[in-house]
């Protein structure tokens, strides 16, 4: 029997396809180049119903020009788009879900839409896939969410097709490596086509059309926390993480979530973890976008080395001429790689720290509300312990033991904080009995409510009370406890029990400010090695270039 | 401790007055333990002040006697209301009895309180007179800004009738604010969200280019003091003359030729040029003490 004769199947049916839709496309482009008035019918020609489409989107950089053109599709060809996307940013991105061109939707971050997302939900208008992290996302294009036609974003393109990303690649490999090699269409949209480009980040031959955007690219300064905004509560929360979390452990290896609060320690790096005779001992080694509020810790010589997800608007100069510092390409310009940095993050980082809305009794902690569907992003994945990490360092050693102090088999484990006010903006409380997740799961119909880290993850909480080494917890109940034991003045933190706060506190597991040698009334600007975005473009020696409405000068 | 020195854009009123003058010096008038609060905003059921957003009182600066207030911008934006601006007239009709070397006005303010618009439009005019009877008599008054709420509104007026104007970078002097101009004229008029372009018009630099700051300091309330203090000894020296027809007159003719001059101007950068500044994006950049020696060399 001869089982090949036999087999009336093809092997090359996604490859036949995708060269059908070439010929479509050919019509409209002059080899791969498309002009931008011909670029809604290239898409209607190599689109084909029911199509898996990445439209490039992440938090900071936009396929903006392509997600406009996909807009003004003929809905009768162009429909039933399955998207799948890091991020569901721009306003486009939901009105072509509005008109009804697309009937499913993977994805990891919604962040300024997830208002109108929640409501397209409800009205049964949009079915979402699942909500993902970024490498969870990567990682489905590569096994059962392979994109048929991606949208991306680059910086420039030669006449034969190379891609130059510049400092914000981000997504763009992930991406384009997923589609151009399952049989898919990449498109990508570029500032400018030049004769010779800087460097190729994407060769020509996995790019099937390119085409000159009438605007350059949307990228949006999110990183940028301008240090005229940081509190004094933060400022002591920063000293409390110096001082009794990265001096304790001696951290090395970290990554910093978005907020005025990291933003804080990166400003006391070179003034009060520099008194304490940290620099060299803590910070060296970061996965990090390029925080302008870094700037003074790098010059005060604290930083040895800094891989960034994506660039920041702004810091090009600053980084290519910190090249000993940051991943810099022959060309002298960075080169971001978001995939690569939530691994580093994941993998090679002994502390995550980040801020969050609500914390539970047991730690979990959620960005979610009731109304929005905002997603993760990386936290998740920055956030969790690395149970495939074998390598060890000091501070994952001491985590493990502290963690797992009478476990047969020694094993570390990932640093995970969680920096936050006891209330937030409106008194709203930052510690729950219950959180919003819960309800939010239940309204939209999510088979698990959208949990950003798992308390058993959660190693550490500081709020301006103190900081709970929740690791050294050996039940529910203390754990419990010293949670209520730093939520101030909030009903969970008023109903502590105090004489077992008391307890933990006596080991070392509550700790406040006068317990660890800080004097509160030390916490005041004049500690911020920069108090203004004037200061750190003085810091940069003039390197960095702030967005104008930054400035105050 | 590494600390930065203390910067005045982000002190309070007490701590600027606090680390202005020689310490201990101070001894305030009318001590919020008085409570002379507003009537007005008690009665708009809107949060008082027990100094009423400025305080008043003497104090030495480099041994000269001085009376001093300060305004404190982060209540209603160190809007001058009745009790307020009672207190600053109060002030320098005390001066004319005392003669100090000078009375300080730490300027941060938006101008009148709008809860007690008339109560607050006689107040001004009311200090603006003072101010003047104050110099009539011989007595220097001097402005120092450098608050976030800059001199705008009644004290952008009252700031320019100061005999000398001591501002840092981040100080602003006007009349109307940005978001003003910006809500009655239309966002092509001003961008007030443009913010090298309101300090461009408004801020410490352009303000001392064209004269109506007399010293550019760093924003920190040690150079604040020396300025001051130089500011003192030479008036020591040299007491001020009282004003006399032919000087207003020339002063007069002097800021008409100005207006004409910048009429079409939509920008500081013309006047920055004209001082003989090439390189407009180093400006704002430009520390102050090279600005200040620039300057001090153009003709």
């Amino acid at each position: 029997m001869n089982q090949l004769s036999e087999n009336p199947a093809s092997w090359d049916a996604q490859m036949r396809n995708s060269s059908a839709r070439r010929e479509r496309g050919a019509a409209f482009a002059r080899g791969r180049e498309v002009s931008a008035e011909d670029i809604t019918r290239l898409l209607e020609a190599v689109i084909e119903p029911g199509d898996r489409v990445c439209i490039e989107g992440n938090n900071q950089k936009q396929a903006d020009f392509l997600s406009r053109s996909l807009l003004k599709t003929d809905p009768s060809r162009v429909r039933d788009l399955h998207l799948l996307q890091s991020v569901l940013a721009l306003p486009e991105h939901l009105d072509i879900i509005e008109q009804g061109q697309v009937s499913r939707v993977d994805f990891s971050f919604s962040g300024p839409q997830a208002g109108r997302l929640a409501t397209l939900v409800e009205q049964g208008r949009i079915k979402i896939g699942a909500i993902h992290t970024y490498l969870e996302l990567f990682a489905r294009y590569f096994i059962d969410l392979t994109p048929k036609v991606a949208l991306v974003a680059a910086q420039a393109a030669d006449r034969d097709g190379n891609l130059y990303t510049g400092p914000n690649t981000e997504d763009t490999p992930a991406i384009v490596e997923a589609t151009a090699f399952k049989n898919g269409i990449v498109i990508a949209q570029v500032n400018e086509v030049v004769d010779k480009l800087p460097r190729v980040d994407i060769p020509a031959d996995w790019v099937d059309y390119f085409v000159k955007a009438p605007t350059p690219h949307y990228i949006e300064p999110l990183f940028t926390r301008d240090p005229a905004q940081i509190t004094e509560i933060q400022i002591l929360m920063a000293m409390i993480a110096i001082k009794g979390l990265y001096a304790e452990y001696g951290i090395t290896r970290l990554n910093h979530g978005i907020g005025f609060d990291t933003a804080a320690i990166e400003l006391l790096l070179p003034t009060y973890a520099a008194d304490l005779g940290l620099k060299g001992k803590i910070c060296t080694h970061w996965a990090l976008n390029p925080h302008p509020t870094l700037i003074p810790a790098i010059e005060a010589g604290f930083v040895q080395s800094v891989h960034s997800f994506g660039s920041e608007v702004g810091m090009e100069r600053y980084i290519a001429a910190r090249p000993d510092i940051f991943f810099v390409g022959r060309d002298g310009s960075m080169r971001s790689n978001r995939a690569f940095s939530q691994v580093a993050g994941h993998y090679a980082c002994d502390l995550f720290i980040g801020s969050t809305l609500q914390i539970d009794l047991a730690g979990n902690s959620s960005t979610a509300t009731k109304g929005r569907i905002s997603g993760f992003g990386g936290a998740p994945n920055m956030g969790s312990d690395a149970r495939g990490r074998r390598h060890a360092s000091p501070a994952w050693l001491r985590a493990g033991r502290e963690a797992r102090p009478h476990a047969a088999m020694p094993r570390g484990q990932k640093l995970v904080a969680q920096i936050v006010e006891t209330s937030r903006e409106h008194m709203q409380p930052a510690f729950v009995e219950r959180l919003d997740a819960w309800d939010l799961a239940e309204s939209a119909g999510m088979e698990l409510p959208p949990v950003m880290i798992y308390g058993e993850d959660v190693t550490h909480i500081i709020t301006e009370e103190g900081i709970a080494h929740l690791l050294r917890c050996e039940t529910p109940e203390e754990r419990e406890q010293a949670i209520r034991g730093v939520a101030g003045y909030t009903q969970v933190g008023l109903a502590r029990d105090r004489r077992m706060v008391e307890n933990l506190r006596d080991r070392g597991i509550v700790r406040y400010p006068q317990d660890l040698g800080i004097d509160k009334r030390m916490a005041t600007r004049d500690l911020l090695a920069a108090r203004s975005i004037k200061d750190l473009v003085l810091a940069s020696g003039g390197l960095y270039n702030p967005p104008k409405h930054f400035r105050n000068w | 401790m590494n600390v930065k020195p203390t910067c005045y854009f982000e002190a309070s009123a007490r701590t600027r007055i606090a680390k202005l003058v020689d310490p201990d010096s101070f001894s305030e008038l009318c001590p919020p333990h008085l409570r002379h609060s507003s009537p007005h905003l008690a009665r708009l059921n809107a949060p008082v002040a027990f100094d009423d957003g400025v305080m008043v009182g003497r104090a030495l600066l480099a041994g000269h006697p001085v009376l001093i207030a300060g305004q404190e911008g982060k209540f209603n934006g160190g809007a001058v209301g009745e009790v307020h601006g009672a207190k600053l007239c109060g002030l320098l009709e005390r001066a004319l009895s005392e003669r100090p070397a000078a009375v300080l006005l730490l300027v941060d303010s938006g101008g009148v309180r709008l809860h007690e618009a008339n109560a607050g439009l006689i107040a001004i005019s009311e200090l603006m007179r003072a101010v003047l009877r104050t110099e009539e008599a011989g007595i220097p008054v001097f402005a120092l800004i450098g608050g976030s709420c800059g001199a705008f509104g009644g004290m952008g007026i009252v700031t320019l009738l100061c005999t000398e104007v001591v501002i840092s970078e981040q100080g602003r002097i006007g009349l109307s604010g940005p978001e003003v101009i910006e809500t009655v004229k239309g966002v092509d008029e001003f961008d007030s969200r443009d913010r090298a372009l309101v300090w461009r018009i408004t801020g410490g630099k352009l303000r001392r280019v064209l004269g109506d700051a007399t010293r550019l300091v760093d924003d920190d309330i040690a150079s604040f003091r020396a300025a001051t203090a130089e500011l003192l000894g030479k008036h020591a020296e040299r007491r001020l003359p009282a004003s006399d027809l032919a000087a207003l007159t020339e002063e007069h003719e002097q800021l008409s030729a100005r207006a004409r001059r910048y009429d079409t101007a939509r920008d500081g950068r013309i006047v920055f040029e004209e001082a003989g500044f090439t390189e407009l994006e180093s400006v704002a950049l430009m520390p102050v003490d090279d600005f200040n020696r620039h300057l001090e060399g153009t003709p």
